[in-house]
This record gives C-alpha cells, sequence and structure tokens, in this order.
C-alpha cells in the first residue's frame, strides 16, 4: 500500500511549543549554571540573582505558553499534582512540569539568602516587608545553612528539565526527525549553550564586573565555543542520519536543508558565525566585549530557530 | 477475554460517507469545523489512463501499544480490558500530546467554543460532552457494551467495515485477520494497531 503515501507536517504544536521548548531549556540551564558557578567555582550574589530570576522569569513564560494552549485550563491541576509521577511514569509532560515548577521552588529558595542582603529587593515596596517577615528571615537562614542541598536539589530538577524538552519530542514515534536519541542530545547541548549565552550577556552588561569576573567569562566563553562545537557535529550526523533514513526522514531533511532560514539563519547565524566570533576571543582575544556579545545574541536567536525550524519539519508519513 | 478488532476492505468501499455521517451523530463530533472521529480520504491511484480512485477510510486503531496513552500527563488516555482505547473527557487537559504521538492522525481537538456550538447543534437536552478535551473514536463503546456494532460498521452500504473479536477463532474478523488478508498499516512503529484493512491493489493488479 505504499503507492499512495502521503507525507504531512503538523499544525497543533507550532511555533508556540517552540516557545515552551526555548525557554525551558533556556531557563532551567541559566539557572543549573549559576547555581554550580556558585557553589564550586565563585561565590557571585549578583549573578544568582540575576541567574535565578531570570531563569524563573524564562520557565514562568515558557509554561504560559502551554498553558495558553491547553484545550481545559482547570484540567492541569492533573499534572500539578506530584503523585502525577506515580500514575503516569511513561508521560514526559508529566515528569517535565514537575521538573520546572520544583526547579522554580529550590531556584527560589537556593536565591532567597541573597535576596535578604541585596539592597535592590529591600528597597522593591512590598516586596522589603515581605523579606522583613520573621518566617522569611526564618527560611532564608535556613536555605543560607543549607545552600548545597537546595542548588542541588534545583540543578537536579534543572538538568531534568533540560533533557525533558528533548524528550517531549523524542517520544513521538511516527516521525523520524523527532523519534531519536539525537534530539534530547541536541536540545541539551544546544540549552546550555544559550545559557552560557545569556550569562555572558548578563556579566558584560549587568554585572559589569570587568577584571574580578575575568576568569568566569573566559571559562563561559570556552565552555560556549566548545558546546557550540559539540552542537555543530551533532547537526553533522543528523544530516546524514536523514539523508538515509525513513522516508518520513529524507523529507524532513529536504524540509531542513532547503529552507535558508535553517542553513543560513540558525546554523550560519546561530552557529558558525558565533563560533568564530569565540574562536578568536579564545585564541586572541577581542579589544571590546562588544564581538561576544553579538556572538551571545546570535546564540540565542539561534538556540530559538533550532526549536521553530524543527518543530515545523517534524514528518508524519501515512498510507494515504 | 474480548479483544475487539474492525477490518476494512478497501476493495468495497464505495467511498459513500456514510460511515462519517453515521459517527458524527452517534458520537456528537464538531462536523461544522470538520472534525470527524473517522474520515474517508478520496486518493487517485496510478497514472495516465490506468487511473482508479481508492477511498482510505482512517480511524483510531485501538492499538495494544498506544503511543498517545503512554504520552498522555494526565491519564486521560485509558484502555479497557476488551481493547478500546478510550479518553475521559474530564481528566484531559488538551496538551495535544496524544495528537502528536498518533500515526494514524485519529486525535482532534474540542475547544470550549465547539461545546458551546454543539449545544446548539445536537440540542441542548441531547449533547453529553460538558468540557472540551483531544476526541478520537471509541470503537461506539456506548453501543458495543449493549451488544451492537460501531455505528460506521452498521451503516457501511458495501459492507467494506467488519467488527469483531480477536479472541474468538470462529468469528470472521479473527479469521482474516489470522490468515493474513487482513493486515494492519504501520505496524512496524511498534504500535500494534487493532484496525486491519484487506488490500485493493493486488486485486486491481
Amino acid at each position: 500500500m505504499d503507492v499512495t503515501t502521503g507525507f504531512f507536517t503538523q499544525d497543533l504544536w507550532t511555533w508556540w511549543l517552540a516557545v515552551y521548548l526555548y525557554f525551558g531549556g533556556l531557563g532551567a540551564a541559566t539557572l543549573t549554571t549559576t547555581f554550580l558557578t556558585d557553589m564550586y567555582m565563585k561565590p557571585h550574589k549578583e549573578l544568582v540573582l540575576w541567574g535565578a530570576w531570570s531563569g524563573i522569569v524564562m520557565l514562568s513564560l515558557g509554561s504560559s505558553m502551554l498553558f495558553i494552549h491547553l484545550l481545559d485550563h482547570m484540567a492541569v491541576i492533573h499534572v500539578l499534582n506530584p503523585l502525577v509521577l506515580f500514575n503516569q511514569p511513561h508521560a514526559w509532560i508529566a515528569w517535565g512540569t514537575q521538573f520546572i515548577v520544583w526547579m522554580m521552588v529550590w531556584g527560589f529558595l537556593y536565591s532567597l539568602p541573597y535576596m535578604l542582603e541585596s539592597e535592590f529587593f529591600n528597597s522593591i515596596p512590598v516586596l522589603k516587608n515581605v523579606l522583613a517577615w520573621p518566617l522569611v528571615q526564618k527560611i532564608g537562614g535556613t536555605c543560607g545553612r543549607h545552600c548545597r542541598l537546595c542548588g542541588w536539589l534545583a540543578t537536579i530538577n534543572g538538568i531534568g528539565t533540560v533533557v525533558y524538552t528533548g524528550l517531549l519530542l523524542q517520544s513521538f514515534p511516527a516521525v523520524a526527525l523527532w523519534h531519536n536519541p539525537g534530539v534530547p542530545l541536541l536540545f541539551t547541548v544546544s540549552a546550555f549553550s544559550t545559557a552560557l549565552a545569556f550569562l555572558l550577556l548578563i556579566l558584560n552588561l549587568a554585572i559589569k564586573k570587568r577584571e574580578e569576573d575575568r576568569a568566569l567569562r573566559v571559562f563561559y566563553e570556552r565552555t560556549d565555543l566548545m558546546l557550540i562545537a559539540a552542537e555543530l557535529v551533532i547537526l553533522f550526523s543528523f544530516f546524514f542520519y536523514l539523508q538515509r533514513g525513513s522516508q518520513s526522514a529524507a523529507i524532513s531533511a529536504q524540509l531542513l536543508w532547503n529552507d535558508w532560514g535553517w542553513l543560513i539563519g540558525f546554523i550560519g547565524f546561530g552557529l558558525v558565525v558565533p563560533f568564530f566570533l569565540e574562536l578568536k576571543g579564545v585564541i586572541k582575544g577581542w579589544r571590546s566585549p562588544a564581538p561576544i556579545m553579538l556572538a551571545s545574541v546570535l546564540v540565542l536567536v539561534g538556540g530559538y530557530l533550532l526549536r521553530h525550524y524543527f518543530m515545523y519539519a517534524g514528518v508524519y508519513a501515512r498510507p494515504w | 477475554m474480548t479483544r475487539y478488532a474492525m477490518v476494512i476492505d478497501l476493495n468495497t468501499c464505495v467511498g459513500c460517507n456514510a460511515c462519517m455521517a453515521a459517527c458524527a451523530m452517534e458520537n456528537q463530533t464538531p462536523v461544522w469545523k470538520n472534525k470527524w472521529r473517522t474520515y474517508v480520504h478520496d486518493n487517485e491511484i496510478g497514472t495516465a489512463e490506468d487511473i482508479h480512485r481508492r477511498f482510505f477510510p482512517r480511524l483510531c486503531n485501538h492499538c495494544d501499544n498506544p503511543p498517545c496513552m503512554s504520552v498522555c500527563p494526565t491519564g486521560a488516555t485509558y484502555k479497557l480490558d476488551n481493547g478500546i482505547v478510550q479518553v475521559d473527557e474530564a481528566t484531559c487537559m488538551g496538551c495535544g500530546a496524544c495528537a502528536m504521538a498518533c500515526p494514524y492522525d485519529a486525535r482532534y481537538a474540542v475547544t470550549y467554543s465547539d461545546v458551546r456550538q454543539g449545544r446548539e447543534f445536537f440540542g441542548e437536552e441531547a449533547y453529553r460532552r460538558t468540557r472540551p478535551s483531544m476526541d478520537k473514536c471509541n470503537f461506539c463503546a456506548q453501543r458495543v457494551l449493549n451488544g451492537r456494532k460501531p455505528a460506521c460498521v452498521e451503516t457501511c452500504v458495501g459492507s467494506a467495515r467488519q467488527f469483531g473479536d480477536l479472541d474468538n477463532p470462529d468469528d470472521p474478523v479473527a479469521k482474516m485477520v489470522a490468515s493474513g488478508t487482513a493486515r494492519p498499516i504501520m505496524a512496524y512503529l511498534g504500535t500494534q494497531p487493532n484496525v486491519y484493512y484487506i488490500d485493493d491493489l493486488k486485486r486491481r493488479g
């Protein structure tokens, strides 16, 4: 019956799901990276506050994209209940929702001791009164004493969230582009690459401690460079996997590699250009932070484009 | 134990779409948005003068290993002991993961506006749905449990659709499946579907 095989893309999960996957991965990787940096590289109050709160905002934005598009918003209560993991342990959205919720909870608790001593947070009208409550002070003190525990609980949930964004797509068996072990790997590498790019922007634009944070910036640049290289290698193998795979894979390959947005936008400006900008920075250095900031912006845009094109290029092969 | 299955003979489907109409009335689907639990695709096969039309009825395959069920985060999609895969509209939050996972394009969304329009279209008292959810064929479980056949099977003028029990060796459906006359589609995906098709192209040469 294969003479009648038809190929179909889907219009159910479109750009908004790409936004969900993008902010989910970026937000969780940002939180994880800042906490690991603070715990093991260099205690950094500003970085934790920026990373934690921008990560929480990104996770909230991403989750709201999925929530807005639910058919029955009240029924979301079923996945917010942690017992869902016992009832539906094979459903990645159930895991992802729990990872996201607990990532935000532990992320908030990790940053709370820093918030209590932050001039900025203690100058916000209502919040400063809340932060002065004895209960909040007590919780903050406890979190400060057990910051490693909070940090690791946040990190575990953060890594879970990042990997989940790929596992979700991998769980759809009919689409060859999605249903393969490369997707969680690609999305994980991309999420940490975009998170490092985002933190480089924060270090250069918001925190601005040029000399104090030099070693940290160099470390982030080097790590990001390696992650971009790894992403290019994964995409290279995706290209050959799709070329010689099933018909669904071959049509996805045609859709992606015949599209200027994917080729020039994502691979060109989202990966190759930032790779060389950061390579030059690592080998010889730049006189100004502008090229690294440009590379960071390109990596961030590229991260979204990857997920956007992945959603639109998934192909179902059906016998009608 | 009963294990329900359907056999569809592509040789005798004439594309009258009576199955779609019967299903839509029985299960109150949002036809005003062209959303159906079962759909008959109309294709032309061949070249030049050697062309024939093929009508390909499509519905939920009630898989033994349903990907829609394994991705469902709330447990709204579940499988009965008789093999029927159902959706609990009260538990479904309508994320759409089931539709993305289904290789057979069997799922569609029923929105708040569909529920409102359904009350007008089918009548306030007759309309059964109360909430939005992802929807799909359930082999007319409400009829089957009362000893009747699914609406699409009962109405099919060419007897292209046959419904039976795979665990009953005397059932004609079980015999057609066991002999290999009727074969599942896209079984290589590991879904273990329970809708089987009798190919028309071999007979047509």
